[in-house]
């Protein structure tokens, strides 16, 4: 089977690439097991407090965060393409089963605009270099998300201070 | 950055931030619409101090607070606000990815 193919807009998406000296399958690991994506998935101080992860095409990856004043949100995509200990593929634009996600605003959603994610793993001697690449619709849709008010916590205030910012 | 996300991650904040928009204030007319006690505001503002949103000055008995533009602009723009979350997001898996390897070896 060949792979997806992959074309990245470096107007709406983000590649980071990162060198980590540990093996591949540990950082596979990293990205795979709920025990391990609890750990550190959530930009702090935000927190992962549940995730549920079904490896296989289809299959669900959902996360719960909490704030630090106890507000939670949960989010569930699903993964598009496995291929272990190298490449990973999901997004938050469809959920399990490859049914397009629906957002009501005020769901209380965390994932700030549907993204899919693609992790390449690379193995370098001991060492790992992983690809992380976010990709995004179009600017339109993701203002318009923002209208919406599916920013929650920081987003929103951010959002309107920027705003308000750039008046003063 | 860092610091500015956790400035605006409380509801109390945010709207001392809001207000401020609007001008400078003392502290007896930013607690106000709050039942909260005076220490636990004074709390809100001196995180917000810390994390440089706002900056204060004394004159006499009276403190006033006002806003400082400045870091917001860091934040500005969708994309680099999804960059700085996932940037987050790996700083956080190195820093894991780190310990599991210590705690094995």
């Amino acid at each position: 089977m060949s792979s997806a193919i992959i074309q990245t807009n470096s107007k709406l998406d983000l590649v980071l690439e990162r060198v980590v000296d540990v093996p591949r399958e540990l950082v596979w690991a990293a990205w795979t097991k709920p025990e391990h994506i609890k750990k550190w998935f959530t930009p702090a101080p935000w927190m992962t407090v549940d995730c549920e992860i079904d490896l296989r095409p289809g299959g669900i990856f959902r996360t719960v965060m909490r704030s630090p004043e106890g507000q939670e949100s949960s989010g569930a995509g699903c993964y598009l393409e496995i291929v272990p200990n190298e490449k990973l593929v999901w997004t938050s634009a469809l959920g399990p089963g490859y049914r397009p996600a629906i957002r009501a605003a005020g769901t209380g959603s965390c994932e700030e605009l549907y993204f899919t994610a693609i992790i390449m793993l690379e193995a370098q001697g001991a060492r790992t270099k992983y690809t992380a690449v976010a990709m995004h619709g179009d600017e339109a849709t993701s203002k318009k998300h923002e209208e919406m008010g599916f920013y929650q916590g920081w987003g929103t205030a951010l959002d309107q201070l920027v705003a308000l910012a750039k008046t003063l | 950055m860092d610091r500015v996300f956790h400035g605006l991650a409380d509801p109390t904040r945010r709207a001392v931030l809001e207000r401020l928009s609007s001008g400078p204030a003392a502290v007896s007319d930013l607690a106000e619409p709050f039942s909260m006690s005076l220490p636990s505001f004074l709390q809100h503002l001196d995180v917000l101090e810390s994390c440089r949103l706002v900056k204060s000055r004394k004159a006499g008995r009276v403190r006033t607070y006002q806003l400082t533009p400045q870091p917001l602009k860091v934040a500005e723009g969708w994309l680099e606000k999804q960059r700085a979350i996932w940037n987050r997001r790996l700083d956080q898996l190195d820093t894991y990815l780190a310990d599991l390897k210590e705690q094995k070896s």
